[in-house]
């Protein structure tokens, strides 16, 4: 985050705080330590992204529009309770894909925790050349880069991270509990509401960087949704029933990719593998799986310590699954 | 060491003007040798086994590769377990051919574990004389994936 913008933040956290009352520009330069003429300048640009500001001669600045739910990199940044994830955001009100902006990031060196938010993808990546909807002003798409120091081999591990965040970040605005399908679709009631792309730039021996790419539906209607995909997702608003605040939400994600981050670096696999297992819906059941080379059905034994599937096939033989797509038959 | 080992190591030796190549591991040893230098298709293998049940460690197969390679020759290697793609998406075409031209820092493939999905990246510049995987293929932490004919 830039000056310029930590400043608007500042001014937009003080313009909330004092709910829809004046608060004088001297007190504004008081708190913020800048003089009343760039003041003017942030509330300017501030307007312009779209904020209802009233300016009195007398009274100073208030808020007009504050129950509006504003998605901005002002807002997300407002609802930060974050040490790094998120402390540097790049929003865009349309993006061909918040991955490819990633990637492009993270080779220029970005910081770990950078953020990529878009309010619509014009090619929403998904996994293997599939699509992402993306449609404006309702879901969250967001890339986040991370550094983490180890070696490429275990780089997998983060794909359990980053579903438990997602996971967990969900089941704070959804009255249905989220269920994981393996390894990193998150489903209410059986239909997709987020979809996690990970990339990595790596050599033999060191990661450059990981990108979790996230698609979350957050607002999307369920006549919103392309036919052919309105028997497999859904959204969060579907199940709570109102609409998510987009920027509170995505506080509420970089905060959970922070925290099982840190778990991860710090305490290893096991805790997040451990959380994981708690939103797994398959074990016990009957899976299919396709693979680039194999199709094949099975019970689904869990998963071992690497988080690798486990499927016991037709002739009673355990295999060990680490691609493919894996569907649970009813 | 099986038929798809030795496979590989014949192809590796097509790729290269190494004429006769053995081998010798904790359970086996196998010898290759080509008849002629120039007929690169005329392969006798002579292969031996003192246990035919035991599988000599790859890791001993590699070792030897690299120091019996010419120098020209680099070997891009995967940096993780996983599965193999040429290209970004079925209907999409491969990142590399044999014969391309290849950059160092270009996308040569994907190779994903858990939907991570890890583009690995050429270290070289040159030409690419060797694609030793098939797509959707499973590969080993370090296996072979490329080799490419530096540029001089």
């Amino acid at each position: 985050m830039q000056q310029k913008e930590a400043a608007e933040v500042e001014i937009i956290k003080l313009l909330k705080a004092a709910r829809s009352g004046f608060i004088s520009g001297q007190s504004i330069s008081n708190g913020l330590g800048i003089s009343r003429t760039a003041i003017w300048k942030h509330i300017k640009n501030l307007r312009e992204m779209g904020y209802s500001i009233e300016a009195s001669p007398s009274k100073g600045y208030r808020l007009a529009d504050i129950a509006k739910a504003h998605f901005n990199e002002i807002e997300v940044s407002y609802n930060l309770s974050t040490e790094f994830v998120g402390r540097k955001i790049y929003f865009y009100p349309e993006i061909d894909s918040t991955n490819i902006k990633a990637f492009e990031l993270g080779r220029s060196a970005a910081p770990e925790g950078t953020v990529i938010i878009a309010d619509t993808q014009a090619k929403g990546k998904g996994r293997i050349g599939r699509k992402w909807e993306s449609p404006a002003g309702v879901n969250l798409y967001t890339s986040v880069i991370l550094r983490p120091d180890i070696p490429p081999q275990s780089a997998h591990n983060l794909t359990f991270v980053s579903a438990v965040a997602v996971a967990e970040a969900i089941s704070l605005y959804s009255p249905v509990r989220p269920v994981v399908k393996w390894p990193n679709d998150i489903l209410l009631d059986s239909k997709k509401v987020a979809g996690i792309l990970m990339e990595m730039d790596s050599e033999i021996d060191r990661v450059h960087f990981v990108i979790a790419g996230i698609g979350v539906n957050l607002n999307m209607t369920e006549a919103m949704l392309p036919d052919f995909l309105r028997p497999i997702a859904t959204s969060v608003c579907e199940k709570k029933g109102g609409a998510v605040n987009r920027a509170e939400f995505a506080g509420c994600l970089y905060a959970s990719i922070e925290k099982w981050y840190k778990i991860y670096l710090d305490q290893g696999f096991t805790p997040v593998l451990d959380e994981w297992k708690r939103y797994f819906g398959s074990e016990g059941k009957r899976v299919r799986v396709v693979s680039f080379t194999n199709t094949f059905e099975g019970i689904c034994m869990g998963v071992d310590s690497d988080g690798a599937l486990l499927v016991k096939n037709s002739k009673g033989v355990v295999e060990r699954v680490i691609s493919g797509d894996v569907e649970t038959l009813r | 060491m099986d038929i798809k080992d030795i496979k590989a190591i014949y192809k590796f030796l097509r790729e290269t003007d190494i004429v006769e190549f053995e081998l010798e591991g904790e359970n086996g040893k196998i010898r290759l040798k080509r008849g002629n230098a120039s007929v690169i298709r005329e392969v006798t293998p002579v292969v031996e086994f003192a246990d035919s049940a035991a599988q000599p460690p790859r890791e001993v197969k590699k070792e030897e590769a690299e120091k019996a390679k010419p120098e020209n020759i680099k070997i891009v290697t995967s940096p993780m377990v996983g599965t193999f793609y040429r290209s970004p998406s079925p209907e999409a075409a491969a990142f590399v051919e044999m014969g391309s031209i290849v950059k160092s820092g270009q996308t040569m493939c994907i190779i994903e574990a858990m939907k991570l999905m890890n583009e690995v990246e050429s270290e070289f510049n040159g030409k690419v004389v060797s694609i030793l995987v098939e797509n959707g293929q499973p590969v080993e932490y370090g296996e072979p994936l490329f080799h490419i004919e530096v540029s001089k």
